[in-house]
């Protein structure tokens, strides 16, 4: 994919750009500054960082299931064991004194452990297409629950794993802001190099992708791993500021559904896409949590059926389609015309038959 | 030697229960392209209606099950004419999302009016027999594999025989030269669906005596589901019996010999075969009614 802007010159795009960036720097401004006044309780805090975390599962979701189009239903088995390997490194013990890790490092190995796991396990299920692939990583998902309430010496079984409490929540909160704001411009910058064009020509056309040279098993076992480590370490971090993990709170399908839904939402395989639509579903749910606790997942069923019907191209095609453009340069749609078709229909993932 | 002949009979008869779990999953897919991804589901809703037969007016599901099936195939009907028919020419991610969505809602209206509690129904037919020390057939398991293979010779026959039976076969190889010949598709895909929606809805009448009756029990049955269908052919009515007594004799074993295995590593086991059955051979093992196609280049 070269790096042409279709049609209509550079300069309506360059606003577009100078818009998306203005309202995106306001925004962060905004995030930046709000824990400093005096009315942000810690309770404010802990929403927004479970916000933040939601936000960066979604978009390491859309690096492979927007990008590549391997669409991975068991990604939160990422955020499970990251959040798992950082608890049991923290709280290792031997015979009595605690000989755990400093929390730093523990997360940094917590995070790599995933993207090991993930490197090794991706290695064999991504020879696996479309609803193959999704229901293994599925199965992935559900055994590796299952293996960690079973080893028990290890994990703590079902009784889970307590950690010492360090509940700075300003810090964490930075730190996943940092986190969100590197990642959305990973995957900004990702989307201009040789690396993002081959994923999304594995995405159109696999078979021709591998022909005219590039190594498909490579590049897609690379971004996953690399989906894999990010997401670890946002389980990491959430398991550290929760300061407790059993296998039914680390490893939970919602978190998987969230990252789907709201990456569906947002627009499959654009790079705003998953960061606006994980915001409007995580105050969605907020509010339908706070005034219809019996039937938010209900809703959310709901929700996503309608969206996956009715609203393909998810909230930024919603923008693009009027003609505003003015997530043009975000949505990096629009950029050829084969490419705009096919997000059209969602991100074609060929059909099994 | 008692216990490897135990495992034996206990391995055949969680592949009885696994057969009839599957068919239903195993035709719509061969026959629509459709991954019943909400497959799970139907089958808890089918277990919740045996139960309060069973609860409310002391019905054995074994004699509540034909009126499931009539119950279950309105409900596939109507999902059938909602949904499944704007996502058949969709790509596999849109039916997935959206059958997805469905197993969302059936999982979040049940628990909703039955809430979360674990719940069995009563059987007259339950025991065990003895046939030698320490050698017992479980009398409910063994009534299910009964069945089980009477419902699989009944839809074999079906497809094979009977006029209706053949244009769905038709419709699952060539849809448009089915259509030429005359065959009503739409018709097919409506009468399939809700046909296949009650078999699976009669598989959890069948269970609701053996597995605890709850609004989350649905996941892994269709992850099993999925494993056995994909190793044994889309839509083949005999690899479903094949493929659900190879994963059953497969975790009775695991049972037998692995120490501090439950059921819920059973789990495991079938993944683990999926995948590698998959990886290995991604045509699929047995010849369905639809390619199994799985690899990516």
């Amino acid at each position: 994919m070269r790096r042409e802007a279709a049609g209509d010159p550079g300069s309506r795009e360059r606003a577009a750009g100078r818009t998306v960036g203005a309202t995106a720097l306001a925004a962060l401004v905004v995030l930046v500054v709000l824990p400093l006044l005096p009315g942000t309780s810690n309770a404010t805090l802990l929403t927004l960082t479970l916000m933040l975390t939601s936000i960066g599962v979604a978009i390491n979701w859309n690096l492979t299931g927007g990008f590549t189009g391997y669409v991975d239903f068991g990604h939160a088995v990422w955020f499970g064991i990251g959040a798992y390997a950082a608890a049991i490194l923290i709280s290792l013990q031997s015979n009595g004194p605690q000989v755990g890790w400093h929390p730093v490092p523990a997360i940094v190995v917590g995070a790599l452990v995933a993207g090991v796991l993930a490197a090794a396990i991706g290695r064999v299920t991504m020879r696996l297409k479309g609803p193959y692939f999704s229901i293994a990583m599925l199965g992935t998902f559900v055994a590796v629950r299952e293996i960690v309430r079973v080893w028990s010496p290890l994990t703590g079984g079902g009784v889970g794993l307590t950690l010492p409490p360090y509940l700075n929540r300003e810090l964490f909160y930075y730190l996943e802001l940092a986190l969100v704001v590197v990642l959305a411009a990973f995957t900004w910058w990702l989307r201009h190099t040789r690396f993002g064009a081959a994923l999304v020509a594995i995405r159109e056309d696999e078979v021709g992708a591998e022909t005219r040279g590039i190594d498909t098993t490579r590049f897609k076992t690379a971004v996953f791993s690399f989906a894999g480590l990010s997401t670890g370490l946002f389980g990491a971090l959430w398991a550290y500021q929760n300061t407790f993990v059993d296998p039914d709170i680390a490893f939970v399908e919602v978190r998987t559904i969230d990252a789907v839904m709201g990456t569906m939402l947002g627009g499959l395989g654009t790079v705003a896409g998953p960061i606006l639509g994980a915001t409007v579903l995580y105050w969605l749910r907020e509010l339908l949590w706070a005034n219809l606790l019996d039937y938010h997942l209900l809703t959310q069923g709901v929700l996503l059926i309608v969206i996956v019907l009715f609203v393909p191209r998810g909230l930024v095609g919603l923008f693009d389609r009027r003609g505003a453009s003015l997530l043009e340069l975000w949505g990096w749609k629009g950029r050829s015309r084969g490419l705009r078709q096919s997000s059209a229909a969602g991100g074609e993932v060929e059909a099994a038959s | 030697m008692s216990y490897f002949a135990q495992a034996l009979i206990n391995g055949v008869a969680l592949g009885g229960m696994y057969t009839i779990l599957v068919l239903g999953f195993s035709v719509i897919w061969g026959v629509m392209g459709v991954i019943n991804l909400a497959h799970g589901e139907f089958v808890m809703v089918g277990a919740y209606l045996a139960w309060m037969a069973s609860d409310f007016w002391d019905v054995d599901p074994f004699v509540s099950a034909p009126v499931v099936f009539c119950v279950m195939v309105l409900f596939g009907y109507l999902v059938q004419r909602l949904l499944v028919n704007r996502i058949i020419n969709r790509s596999s991610l849109v039916s997935l999302l959206v059958m997805f969505g469905v197993s969302i809602i059936l999982q979040s209206v049940m628990k909703v009016s039955f809430s979360a509690d674990f719940r069995l129904a009563n059987t007259d037919l339950d025991g065990a027999w003895r046939l030698a020390d320490r050698l017992t057939i479980p009398v409910t398991r063994f009534w299910v594999l009964v069945v089980a293979v009477g419902v699989t010779v009944a839809l074999s026959l079906f497809l094979g025989r009977s006029r209706l039976g053949k244009s769905i076969r038709a419709a699952a190889q060539n849809r448009e030269a089915a259509r030429i010949v005359g065959v009503d598709i739409d018709k097919v895909y409506a009468v399939t669906f809700a046909l296949c929606i009650g078999l699976t809805g009669v598989a959890g009448a069948l269970i609701s005596p053996l597995l605890a009756v709850q609004p989350f029990q649905g996941p892994p049955l269709t992850l099993k589901a999925f494993a056995i269908t994909a190793m044994a052919g889309l839509g083949s009515v005999r690899g479903a019996l094949g493929g659900a007594m190879v994963l059953g004799l497969v975790e009775a074993m695991l049972a037998l010999y692995v120490d501090r295995i439950g059921t819920n590593l059973a789990v495991v086991a079938s993944f683990v075969l999926l995948v590698a059955a998959l990886v290995l051979r991604p045509q699929g093992i047995f010849k369905g009614l639809r390619h199994v196609d799985a690899t990516s280049t």
